[in-house]
């Protein structure tokens, strides 16, 4: 009986919270799955669900989705590249950091935190102008830079964190034998620190995927932006078709949720750990 | 917070000739040199920039008669005290919830996350078409029901700002119970096992090893939080777009608002006002931080 | 750690020396995403022509309408303006401002040539002042221009138990028709939270203060006189203000008007209307009968709804002006120019000048302004009479409002206008009235001094 009351209390948090994070996500999907007509009749299950918006979207079949897979590709393209960048430049000033210890380490980690502080919204218009000073408006490269930028000090902030506890030991062994750097970092460091790694990149992945502000300034034509940037268009466009919109957001919503699935084993222990010292 | 890193050097000076003969510092610079120069070039450069165009006098002195500006500034303080704190606390409500070993929780837990991993633009869009009062859903409900006309949600407001609140807590607190979730399993099970022998109730067992243990990260993780929300662009804009009649707008959308009006100074001049109240706490976390 | 900086700073300085080098002359272009595929095909064609006859490579951007100021004003403070730039609401808002500030490439070398072939009250729009070279000039090219309709269903007309030759009209009288007649006759026929009155009232939006400054011509009021200088000190003025504000603020709060208009950006109320929410609506263009047209030759579309929109556009939904002015006289529409622009601190000039004046012939621009179906109307003699206005009732009916004869925008005289209309005063006044509750008055005079203290 107490086993059962017990339950029935957790159920009474459980369910608000299940209903709390899924109504947003079901209403947009019943937007997906609406016919026009009864997506603006407020049912809470269309009359007869359809795919054919799915259809519109996969074939371009509206003037605001002429480029849609263009725009998708754009958007993982800049990802990675984010993910990528931002991993190299973490990793190696982390390692550099904290096993290395490199002088002025300590100036550098504070670097990073301040900049970690600076809300990215804050530093758009002035990242705009060095774009422009370096000729990179308007270049995919404007946006990857700044998203590495805005990722780095976070990444940087976890992987040392994480450098910082692995055991000093197979350092010292490693120098015993005579290991130049390269080979501490390659046989010792990068191995062990696989895990972290993983779960950095996928947030740098994740964070480029989602941006939209700097998207939005930073890139330019139809062919260069990415998805995100293509749904806030959608928003001016008359015939309001917000049934494709919907539509459209599911499919961009697919990939970095998949991609958070795939890595979650990483991303809770390490992220969360290394983002506040436990 | 117990420094996690152990305070002995990596090599001491004595067990390592290697050390002195540079070879290490000199990696050590080439390998922190690529975020070297990723800092001076897109954060110092522009950040110079952004003090250089917000340095006229004037134009503080105009917002500063602007009454959207002086609004902006009050819901940017609000949010930042109720969003923040509301979402904290319930955070860490929340995470006490997830650390309960259930299968069915463990479920509901995958799909908590998924506020915090999928885009912001078309969650909140969602959200904004619940919301009209004529064709969304929540008002068509509430006329079956009733007969009248539910509430005019985003054009009250104090009611839109509430929302754009719900939004962005809707949004974070997943990462954020993560968070606190994984501060509480690093938590001694034997605590709680002695305490339970002693008899303590669920209450002293929080008040006494839960919230003890949990204080230092649950008050870095308010003010980590504040720093993001500040600048947190798209609750208030995909939402409200600053609307009604400009009275939604935070620090974060007032920059694009001016833009605009063409008016980039005053734009920069927005942004500038929140550093007196940026820089203490900025202080105060890096002294916290890098022990 | 100083010569780890040096080195970093110095890397960066190479980084930013390093531009990309270009072989073939450029010509950069920002332009507004067009509404329909056949307007932006039509401009894809026009610089095809002009790349195939110079040799130049023009770079095109476009964005969504509302992107476009943020965009051109962050490159303008970057100084890496485009060459030629275009929007739909840059007259509204920036281009007498920037002519104003010095910003603005005189364009009169490729204007003047072609002054005879522009209708009245259309190019003379572009004849700017500039303060800081102290001369008017032509600054901006015109394009094409949009007035006031008023858009309505028929079918839920006939619904309510109405014919159209029921509808007022004389002013007071009209309004009421809708509000107290036809919204009470359309929620009974169909049990509907059917609205009447589609009245644009979003602080975010050019629908709003387009309407309102439409019904404050209907009541004659003048806010500036032809030299830019303010009248609203005149008691007529404010009198005039005050009764324009009640009308336009009246339907809702009777309830005719749906609730969230207050917060409607440009779309909204198109959407309301096309989604039977609202009976009637005035819009600035016939963009809402122009969606069905589009709609009903869309292959994409299933061929029900291809035959709905056809009803639709043909039969449904009719396009018409406003009711004669609360004087009695017939109402004299205001129009707005759409301009674009070259900018002073533009690459390549000479070929920027080239390409406007390439666009502004008959044979690139009438197809382009065409390809709205209807939505903007041409600025030039010849195409305002061209057999496409005479193809349907729509554009007839836009025909006619035209041929009547319009009245310019005040920021034409006093650019100071663009701030006020960026930052919708007439807007927020509404917004007081409607959902703040205050007196159409107080409301009146908070207008006024916040006119005064930016135009004055």
């Amino acid at each position: 009986m107490r086993k059962i009351v017990g339950e029935a209390r957790l159920l009474l948090i459980g369910i608000p919270v299940f209903l709390w994070t899924a109504i947003p996500l079901y209403h947009m999907m019943l937007f997906a799955l609406s016919p026009k007509e009864a997506a603006f009749k407020g049912k809470l299950w269309p009359d007869n669900p359809t795919l054919r918006n799915f259809e519109l979207v996969f074939g371009q079949k509206h003037y605001y989705l002429n480029n849609l897979w263009h725009q998708m590709w754009n958007s993982l393209i800049i990802a990675l590249a984010v993910g990528l960048l931002t991993l190299f430049v973490a990793t190696a000033a982390a390692f550099a950091i904290s096993r290395l210890r490199v002088r002025g380490g300590r100036i550098i980690m504070n670097m990073a935190l301040l900049t970690y502080f600076v809300p990215a919204a804050f530093l758009a218009l002035p990242m705009y102008k060095a774009m422009a000073t370096y000729g990179l408006l308007n270049t995919q490269w404007a946006l990857i830079l700044a998203m590495v930028t805005i990722a780095t000090p976070y990444a940087i902030w976890v992987l040392k964190q994480a450098a910082d506890k692995l055991p000093l030991e197979l350092d010292e062994a490693a120098i015993v034998d005579g290991a130049t750097a390269p080979q501490l970092f390659r046989h010792v460091f990068v191995p062990l620190m696989a895990p972290s790694m993983v779960a950095v990149g996928t947030y740098a992945l994740l964070l480029a995927w989602n941006e939209y502000l700097y998207a939005f300034l930073l890139l330019s034509r139809d062919v260069d932006t990415t998805l995100a940037v293509a749904l806030g268009a959608f928003l001016s466009a008359d015939d309001s078709p917000w049934e494709l919109l919907m539509t459209t957001g599911v499919i961009y919503a697919l990939p970095p949720a998949a991609i958070y699935y795939t890595f979650r084993r990483y991303m809770a222990a390490d992220l969360t750990s290394g983002s506040v010292k436990t | 917070m117990t420094t996690a890193a152990n305070t002995a050097p990596i090599v001491s000076a004595a067990a390592s000739p290697k050390k002195d003969d540079g070879g290490w510092q000199w990696w050590g610079t080439l390998l922190v040199a690529p975020y070297l120069v990723v800092f001076v070039v897109f954060v110092l450069y522009p950040v110079g920039y952004g003090f250089w165009l917000g340095h006229n006098i004037e134009s503080y002195v105009e917002i500063f008669h602007d009454p959207i500006f002086l609004r902006a500034a009050v819901n940017t303080v609000l949010f930042l005290l109720i969003a923040v704190n509301l979402k904290m606390f319930v955070a860490l409500l929340l995470s006490g919830f997830f650390a309960i070993p259930r299968w069915w929780i463990r479920i509901l837990g995958l799909l908590f996350i998924l506020p915090w991993a999928v885009p912001s633009i078309p969650t909140i869009l969602s959200f904004r078409f619940m919301l009209n009062p004529e064709w969304g859903v929540i008002n068509q409900l509430y006329f079956n029901l009733t007969f009248e006309d539910g509430p005019n949600w985003l054009n009250d407001p104090i009611l839109a700002m509430s929302l754009a609140m719900v939004v962005h807590i809707w949004k974070s607190l997943p990462f954020w119970t993560l968070i606190l979730l994984a501060g509480r399993l690093a938590i001694a099970k034997e605590l709680y096992e002695a305490a339970s022998i002693d008899g303590a109730s669920n209450a002293q067992k929080f008040a006494h090893i839960t919230w003890p243990s949990m204080r230092q990260l649950y008050v870095t993780c308010t003010i980590l939080s504040m720093f993001f929300t500040l600048g947190d662009f798209n609750s208030v804009y995909l939402l409200t777009g600053g609307g009604p009649a400009d009275l939604t707008h935070v620090l974060a959308t007032l920059g694009i608002r001016y833009i605009r009006l063409d008016r980039v100074d005053l734009a920069m001049a927005s942004i500038m006002c929140a550093l007196p109240v940026m820089l203490p706490m900025m202080v105060y976390m890096m002294r916290r931080l890098s022990k | 750690m100083k010569r780890i900086l040096a080195y970093a700073a110095a890397a960066g300085i190479l980084a930013a020396a390093a531009m990309p080098a270009t072989a073939q002359e450029k010509l950069e272009v920002w332009w507004v995403k067009g509404f329909y595929k056949a307007e932006d095909d039509a401009l894809f064609e026009a610089i095809r022509k002009f790349e195939g006859k110079t040799g130049v490579k023009v770079e095109l951007s476009q964005y969504a309408i509302q992107d476009m100021i943020p965009k051109t004003v962050a490159a303008l403070d970057a100084r890496t303006v485009p060459d030629v730039a275009y929007a739909d609401v840059y007259d509204f808002q920036v281009t007498s401002k920037w002519a104003f500030e010095g910003r603005l490439e005189d364009i009169s070398s490729v204007i003047t040539p072609m002054l005879n072939t522009f209708a009245p009250n259309t190019v003379e729009t572009t004849l700017l002042w500039n303060d800081a070279a102290k001369k008017r000039a032509y600054y901006a090219f015109p394009l094409k221009q949009q007035t006031m309709h008023v858009q309505y269903w028929r079918d839920l007309l006939t619904q309510s138990g109405f014919k159209e030759s029921d509808i007022p009209k004389n002013w007071a009288e009209y309004w009421s028709f809708w509000c107290d007649k036809v919204q009470p006759g359309y929620r009974r026929a169909t049990g509907t939270r059917g609205f009447a009155i589609g009245q644009p009232m979003g602080v975010d939006s050019s629908d709003s203060f387009y309407s309102f400054l439409t019904f404050m011509d209907a009541y004659g009021v003048k806010l500036v006189d032809d030299d830019g200088k303010l009248l609203v000190d005149q008691p007529n003025v404010r009198q005039g203000l005050i009764s324009a504000l009640t009308d336009y603020t009246a339907p809702y709060a009777k309830g005719c008007v749906p609730p969230s208009a207050t917060s409607w950006k440009d779309p909204d109320n198109n959407v309301a209307f096309h989604n039977r929410t609202n009976v009637m609506t005035h819009n600035a263009t016939i963009s809402i009968a122009a969606k069905w047209l589009d709609d009903m030759n869309n292959a994409s579309l299933t061929a029900e709804q291809r035959a709905e929109a056809k009803k639709h556009y043909e039969e449904n939904i009719a396009t018409a002006g406003f009711p004669n002015r609360p004087n009695g006289q017939p109402m004299v529409y205001r129009a707005a120019v759409k301009t674009g622009v070259v900018f002073s601190e533009a690459r390549n000039k000479n070929r920027a000048k080239e390409f406007v004046a390439f666009l502004l012939q008959e044979e690139n621009l009438t197809p382009y302004v065409e390809g709205a179906l209807g939505r903007w109307f041409p600025v030039t003699k010849n195409a305002q009479q061209a057999a496409f206005w005479r193809a349907d009732k729509h554009r007839q009916a836009v025909q006619a409002q035209f041929a009547a004869g319009t009245v310019p925008f005040e920021f034409t005289k006093n650019w100071k206008f663009t701030i006020l209309n960026n930052e919708n005063v007439w807007a927020k006044a509404m917004n007081r009235v409607a959902s703040e509750k205050w007196a159409v008055d107080r409301a009146v005079d908070e207008m006024i001094a916040r006119i005064k203290q930016v135009a004055g």
